[in-house]
């Protein structure tokens, strides 16, 4: 344990020089991020979001199925509230408006035909979001119980979870395990639900998920985290503004995610790289790829560029475009069926970039653009349904946050 | 399926590379109450620092970095200790681990430490008092058994550990 | 359905996998510099995180993933 005597000295004088010469500079405001220990600061953080998507029909087939569809505005607060540094409480509070219509159904989705356009799809008008999180921390895990309520003029979400995690004395591997039930309302009393669907009676879902992770620190530089969900739903899938749409009562699904963080030590940035497995019961199976990168930058700058691939899998009833794109495929003896083009095989590309500023020592603000473009002949699972035009949208995202 | 597969691999490589890399790194056991104290001299702030030299001192030994937010919490606390018992014989020695001392020097500039502090890049005496978690502090009374080890810090702790320090200081 | 056994089967080994990793602790508390840094977290902006999990979930037939419970959303 003892050093020797010139190993100390070369040291001393090197620390001394590296006194004078980095005294004026500020410290990194990095903190302490160990998933265990109590955030030491309360924060508080406002986000706006504006959305907007279209559809462009830009082949021959598709062609005079343009659209501009739907516009997004969206608020949202967040608090997060150290207690004594063993407990935290975040809150979250949302508000969003939609307008316009929600993607194409390809019957019926498209001017100058469609009926009801400007207030067709589940998302109707104003939809309230509000989340409580509270989180018990110990010295080797956390513990957190959850709540939430979500709300829109034809739908109710309620929501209860429960998320733990254990970490091993060195601290380099950490197991989650978590679980969730929501218990959702789909009114169908609305003037605007198809005729077969309309009914005082609202609909049901009933949705059961839980969850096993590992996140195990790799090295001094890298960390990787592998998450298995399994949620098991039933009850209401349909959507009671669509016809011929009709879906099964229930939808067993399954993502397994994998997330590697690398760190580099020349330009002091972050790699931050997702693969996502899904598969559901409607026979869907789905592919995501992110990987996002970023730059601190002086001055407290940090610029994150992103890149994202998407694709998936028809779901089994599926019902194709046949020779017209704007008329509905006849689904004649088919106990389950849908024009939903989300339910289609198709691929997704999407780009996007965020820069944020710290602003002193406990403000931060940053602004982040994002386009995703979807095309029938972009995926990987499958062949495409050539009569759904491409659908684009672009979100920007404006946030302000404070530290206490 | 592919993917899958291509991630099991992924993985049984990690595994064996992970493997080896455990037969060559082995740390030590935790220093836990009543155990004698390991001596160590390390370049500090003010001069070359010795363990043994403080001898006869209650001391409040405190492995830290300038990267861990309670590190930086403590630090007040430290001086408002280190300034009420210093006349009845104790002393605050901050271990700073980081593996630039450059950057413990720009904390420094930035929180003031009115106690001693050592540098020791190397991270060696937090691998023989077998530290588990930034911070870690040990509580050595004046014969240089550890009366306490405490992992992490956070404000609700400061009480408990003053109250430690009294018992110590007034025990002889 | 076969096809979904086995894919249960390779990520709970994979996840077994993973855990047998935890015996390699290789990396000491002091050494964490670069792991304690924000940028390293895997929640780091989480109303961007919201936000953008809820455009994506709501155009395409995939969700989920990175955590269980939070707010609901009104979409199929």
């Amino acid at each position: 344990m003892q050093s020797t005597q010139g190993k100390k000295s070369n040291r001393k004088a090197r620390v001394l020089g590296s006194i004078l010469a980095s005294a004026a500079m500020l410290l990194p405001s990095a903190k302490n991020a160990l998933a265990d220990a109590a955030p030491e600061e309360g924060v508080v953080s406002l986000k706006y979001l504006n959305y907007h998507d279209r559809q462009t029909g830009d082949t021959s087939f598709t062609a005079g199925m343009s659209k501009d569809r739907t516009t997004v505005n969206a608020l949202s607060l967040m608090t997060v509230v150290p207690i004594a540094g063993k407990w935290s409480i975040a809150t979250t509070f949302i508000e969003d408006s939609v307008t316009g219509a929600s993607p194409a159904y390809h019957g019926w989705g498209f001017p100058p035909d469609s009926k009801k356009d400007t207030t067709s799809g589940a998302s109707g008008d104003l939809r309230y979001v509000g989340d409580l999180a509270v989180t018990r921390y110990f010295s080797r895990g956390t513990l957190t119980a959850g709540a939430s309520y979500s709300q829109e003029s034809d739908y109710i979400s309620r929501g209860i979870s429960l998320n733990g995690t254990l970490s091993t004395e060195s601290r380099n591997t950490t197991f989650s395990l978590g679980t969730a039930y929501s218990s959702d309302t789909v009114f169908l009393n609305k003037s605007n639900v198809v005729d077969s669907k309309r009914s005082d009676t609202p609909g049901r879902k009933r949705v059961v998920s839980g969850l096993f992770g590992v996140t195990q620190v790799l090295s001094q530089n890298d960390i990787m985290q592998l998450t298995a969900t399994y949620t098991h739903g039933n009850g209401y899938y349909s959507d009671p503004y669509k016809d011929p749409d009709a879906r099964p009562g229930k939808r067993r699904m399954f993502t397994l995610m994998t997330r590697l963080n690398h760190h580099f030590d020349g330009p002091d940035g972050t790699a931050r790289l997702a693969y996502r497995y899904y598969t559901d019961t409607f026979g869907i199976e789905a592919h995501t790829f992110t990987a996002e990168y970023g730059q601190p930058l002086p001055h407290g700058w940090e610029i994150t560029p992103m890149v994202r691939y998407y694709s998936q899998s028809a779901a089994s009833f599926y019902v194709p475009t046949g020779d017209d794109p704007r008329k509905p495929t006849p689904t004649d003896g088919m106990e389950y069926y849908s024009e939903d083009q989300r339910l289609s095989a198709f691929g997704a590309f999407s780009y996007g970039v965020k820069v944020a500023k710290e602003l002193g020592r406990s403000w931060s603000a940053d602004v982040k653009y994002e386009h995703s473009e979807q095309r029938y002949n972009w995926g990987i699972n499958g062949p495409g349904d050539p009569g759904i035009p491409t659908f684009d949208f672009r979100s920007i995202q404006v946030g302000l946050s404070r530290k206490f | 399926m592919n993917m899958m597969r291509f991630n099991m691999k992924t993985f049984r490589t990690l595994a064996i590379g992970c493997a080896l890399f455990f037969g060559l790194s082995a740390s030590g056991h935790a220093f836990e109450k009543g155990d004698k104290i390991a001596d160590f001299t390390l370049p500090g702030k003010a001069g070359t620092v010795k363990l043994s030299d403080m001898a006869g001192s209650v001391i409040y030994l405190d492995f830290w970095a300038s990267w861990c937010g309670p590190c930086r919490q403590s630090f007040p606390w430290m001086n408002q200790m280190q300034a009420k018992y210093k006349a009845k014989g104790f002393q605050v020695l901050a271990v700073n681990l980081d593996t630039k001392t450059d950057d413990a020097i720009k904390f420094l500039a930035q929180v003031p430490a009115n106690f001693t502090v050592a540098f020791d890049p190397k991270g060696q005496t937090p691998r023989v008092y077998g530290v588990k978690g930034m911070p870690t502090s040990f509580l050595i009374d004046r014969n240089g058994k550890v009366l306490l080890q405490h992992a992490g810090f956070r404000p609700a702790d400061e009480e408990e550990l003053e109250r430690q320090i009294q018992a110590a200081l007034g025990g002889k | 359905m076969k096809k979904r056994v086995v894919l249960a089967g390779c990520s709970l080994l994979a996840l077994l996998t993973m855990s047998g990793l935890s015996g390699c602790s290789s990396v000491q508390p002091w050494e964490k510099q670069n792991l304690a840094k924000p940028a390293m977290t895997f929640d780091r902006d989480r109303l961007d995180t919201g936000y953008t999990e809820h455009m994506y979930s709501s155009k395409e037939a995939a969700s989920g993933g990175s955590g269980v419970g939070g707010g609901g959303c009104g979409c199929n």
